[in-house]
């Protein structure tokens, strides 16, 4: 099993295009969204710049991206070419093959984190009260991400072929609409809002805010992200087993 | 091929708990049925090959063997277990004729994983060997022709000790010296005890290797036995002659016994279901037959007559 999560590995780093992209794009998009962004004012009701707020969701944003899309896309690719087919013939368990593809995910997503937080910091001088906020945001984000990479995993063996693009998008943008990435949540009615608190990337979300302003995450997201992460794990691994479509 | 007549006996064989059932087993695709109510058995030591026209429902049977399909109805147990249980024991290697690699890793490293995911693995480079692939261990595999691909699926297949391989079309696209090295290794696993079961369109690999051959067609079993019962099973043997001065054709095809007629130039060619009959009575039409040769079919000739006559047989009910 080792060797298949380091053969993941490698070849998602050999796949120059993929990493690339993914990689570079998040930190394209908050240069376009926060480059011109004045760097001391503070955006309304918080005590954050801008700079720094975006900084926090670019890096959540381009992680989610990479691991969710990139591993549905690959994996429906993988099925329809017949590769599922002969690894399923392996003595491989189910589980074995969602680790290697969360693994291979994490790989990815780790460096365009990396990537968002130095151009913040270089460009746009963004800076914390503390050093250890930059290493938790850094972890955070990430580890968080790899919840997302457990669901692409899954949707890549739900849908096959040309319809998994449009189901990733569609459950990616509904998850971060009704996870408050993209509006606030704070104008919705009170019982929409106790819904939102359990959607997975407003616990993402949360993780982030709380260590930008300081704070240690709380609890009880980090268990909704567990929780999730069992879920999709789970949920990829039966697939895997289950996948009797050729396709 | 140059391979010789096979070896193997059927002695001994058919003993103990089978290794692959099918009892009942029915698949269909919409209104395909692609497999209708399968019945079979193989046993350990057994190399099987699995004929038919395209279409007839081999690789849905072996799909259905090796659990990458739920049969519709009916069940499906290797070695007393469910395909599933029997695959992560690791006692099956499978080539499949749908099987893609994975991409953006090199030869070697697809087979080493191969190997680490087997519980009785063999070494590396031994598998490499085996399957003639030392000299491209270090391409990238989607980088390989077709022929390097299928050797590469081989040796997927071959990367540790199994007790049953399947192999569908495995030869498909290989040159002569990688197909013969290939049966070479496929015989040396038989002769281990592992059953071989293999589904194939060249009959002469059929003929050679396999101690038993099951016909398939539209999902049924037309015909299953060794090689020699299914030429026999075909019933005709094949008389070849010349004649010279006239050929009365109208007077050949009166002939007893007669399946088929074909002519030549001077060479007459006949299948017939009665040789000793047929030949009695070309006699007695008066002819003198030259350079009269009478042989049993060929494995080809076999196959075609039984899927021939199958589908005459359907398309008059
Ligand atoms: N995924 C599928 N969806 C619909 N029909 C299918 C599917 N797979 C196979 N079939 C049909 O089932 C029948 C049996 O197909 P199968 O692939 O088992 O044949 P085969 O004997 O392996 O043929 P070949 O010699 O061409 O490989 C065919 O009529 C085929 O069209
Ligand atoms: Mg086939």
């Amino acid at each position: 099993m080792n060797t298949l999560i380091k053969l993941e590995v490698i070849r998602t780093l050999r796949n120059k295009k993929f990493m690339f992209f993914s990689v570079l794009y998040p930190a394209a998009l908050y240069l376009l969204i926060a480059g011109g962004a004045s760097e001391t004012e503070l955006v309304k009701g918080t005590h954050l710049t801008l700079p720094l707020l975006m900084m926090v969701s670019m890096a959540s944003f381009g992680a989610i991206t990479a691991v969710l899309v990139g591993q549905s896309e690959r994996i429906a690719k993988e099925r329809e070419k017949g590769w599922v087919r002969q690894l399923r013939l392996t003595a491989l368990p189910g589980r074995g093959y969602v680790t290697a593809k969360v693994a291979s995910a994490a790989v990815v997503s780790l460096p365009s984190i990396v990537v968002v937080f130095v151009v913040a910091a270089a460009v746009k001088h963004v800076r914390f009260d503390a050093a250890w906020q930059w290493i938790a945001l850094t972890f955070a984000i990430w580890a968080g991400s790899i919840v997302f990479a457990a669901l692409g995993v899954a949707i890549g063996y739900l849908a096959t072929g040309d319809a998994v693009r449009p189901i990733t998008m569609i459950i990616y943008f509904g998850l971060s609409a009704l996870g408050g990435l993209w509006f606030p949540t704070a104008s919705f009615p009170s019982w929409v809002q106790k819904i939102i608190e359990w959607v997975p990337t407003h616990a993402y979300a949360a993780l982030g805010q709380a260590i930008e302003q300081g704070n240690a995450p709380h609890l009880k997201d980090v268990s909704i992200l567990v929780g999730y992460l069992v879920i999709f794990a789970g949920a990829a691994a039966w697939l895997y087993r289950r996948d009797t479509q050729k396709a | 091929m140059t391979t010789t007549a096979s070896t193997f006996t059927g002695e001994g064989r058919r003993t103990g708990a089978p290794v692959v059932s099918f009892e009942h087993v029915s698949k269909s695709y919409g209104a395909v049925k692609a497999v209708a109510d399968l019945d079979l058995q193989l046993y350990p030591g057994e190399t099987v090959a699995l004929l038919g026209p395209n279409g007839a429902g081999k690789s849905s049977t072996l799909d259905l063997l090796l659990g990458l399909r739920a049969p519709d109805a009916g069940r499906v147990e290797l070695f007393g277990t469910t395909p599933q249980r029997a695959i992560e024991q690791g006692k099956i290697g499978a080539v499949l004729q749908s099987g893609g690699l994975m991409e953006e890793v090199k030869v070697r490293e697809l087979v080493k994983l191969a190997c680490d995911l087997h519980p009785r693995a063999y070494p590396v480079e031994q598998v490499l060997e085996q399957a003639g692939l030392t000299e491209i261990a270090d391409r990238m595999v989607n980088k390989l022709s077709g022929g390097q691909e299928q050797r590469v699926r081989f040796a997927l297949a071959t990367a540790g000790a199994n007790e049953l391989i399947v192999l569908d079309e495995p030869t498909t696209g290989m040159d002569v010296t990688a197909r013969q090295t290939f049966w070479t290794t496929m015989r040396d696993q038989a002769r281990q005890g592992r059953a071989i079961l293999f589904a194939t369109h060249y009959l002469e690999e059929a003929d050679a290797i396999a101690d038993r051959v099951i016909v398939l067609h539209r999902g049924r079993v037309l015909a299953d036995g060794s090689a020699a019962e299914i030429k026999a099973r075909a019933g005709a043997r094949r008389i070849v002659f010349d004649l010279d001065g006239h050929i009365g054709e109208g007077a050949l095809r009166e002939l007893p016994f007669l399946a088929a007629l074909e002519i030549s130039g001077r060479t007459v060619r006949i299948q017939s279901h009665d040789a000793d009959a047929t030949v009695h009575a070309l006699y007695g039409l008066g002819l003198y037959p030259r350079n009269l040769e009478v042989a049993g079919l060929g494995l080809e000739q076999a196959f075609i007559a039984i899927t021939d006559a199958a589908t005459a047989e359907e398309a008059a009910r």
